[in-house]
């Protein structure tokens, strides 16, 4: 199962996004904040979000959303410091919407996809129009 | 290649987590699963596609499957629909 970490400059929008999201997948699926910084202020942290990441592999890889952007920047650093740790995780950054994102990625990652399978249900929020 | 219509009856229609239950059940099957309402069609495997469909209570909306798994897909779903999501 591919795990799914959520970055936000925000503790609790990271923490309300996960909360959302495991209400739509299912009580196995690895979903992690990674909000804030450790100090609880606003912004995004490299060693949390790479804390993240490991948490959220069950070894089939992570698939990370992000809201704005250093958050970009930030989690590009925790793959690097994983690399420099010796860790083989498969990561993958969506460039999607992050709620929507997170909660279309969680239920794919849930139902089983790949990690290509679940970027893409996280980029697809993209494109999903919410009024008709 | 099987089709079968459902009219909608729990109260906030296929919502976010009525959605996701559809896509979790299709995706336990080989075939292609189409959801089809207000005029569109929807892969029923992807969660975005079938709240993207925008059904609300008392639409009507068509499950077509198609392949060698289609009356177990089918059966699965039928369950979910007939107990309106377990909502309600």
């Amino acid at each position: 199962m591919i795990g799914i970490v959520v970055v936000s400059h925000s503790k609790k929008v990271a923490e309300g996004i996960v909360e959302l999201s495991m209400q739509m997948a299912g009580p196995n699926q690895k979903i992690i904040a990674a909000g804030g910084m450790d100090d609880g202020e606003i912004g995004t942290d490299a060693v949390r979000i790479a804390n993240a990441i490991k948490e959220a592999d069950t070894g089939q890889g992570v698939v990370v959303l992000v809201d704005l952007g250093s958050a970009v920047i930030s989690s590009n650093l925790a793959i690097e410091l994983l690399e420099e740790e010796g860790l083989n995780i498969d990561i993958k950054i969506a460039d999607g919407p992050v709620l929507e994102g997170a909660v279309s990625a969680s239920v794919q990652a849930y139902i089983g996809g790949t990690i290509e399978e679940v970027v893409s249900a996280a980029e697809l929020a993209r494109e999903v129009l919410k009024l008709q | 290649m099987k089709e079968v219509a459902y009219m909608i009856v729990n109260r906030l229609g296929i919502h976010a987590r009525p959605a996701a239950e559809i896509a979790k059940i299709a995706s336990k099957y080989d075939c292609n699963v189409t959801l089809k309402g207000n005029n569109k069609n929807a892969n029923a495997k992807s969660l975005l596609m079938i709240m993207a469909l925008g059904i609300k209570n008392g639409q009507e909306v068509t499950i077509a499957v198609d392949g060698p798994d289609e009356e177990k897909a089918i059966e699965a779903l039928d369950v979910l629909i007939t107990n309106n999501f377990y909502e309600d």
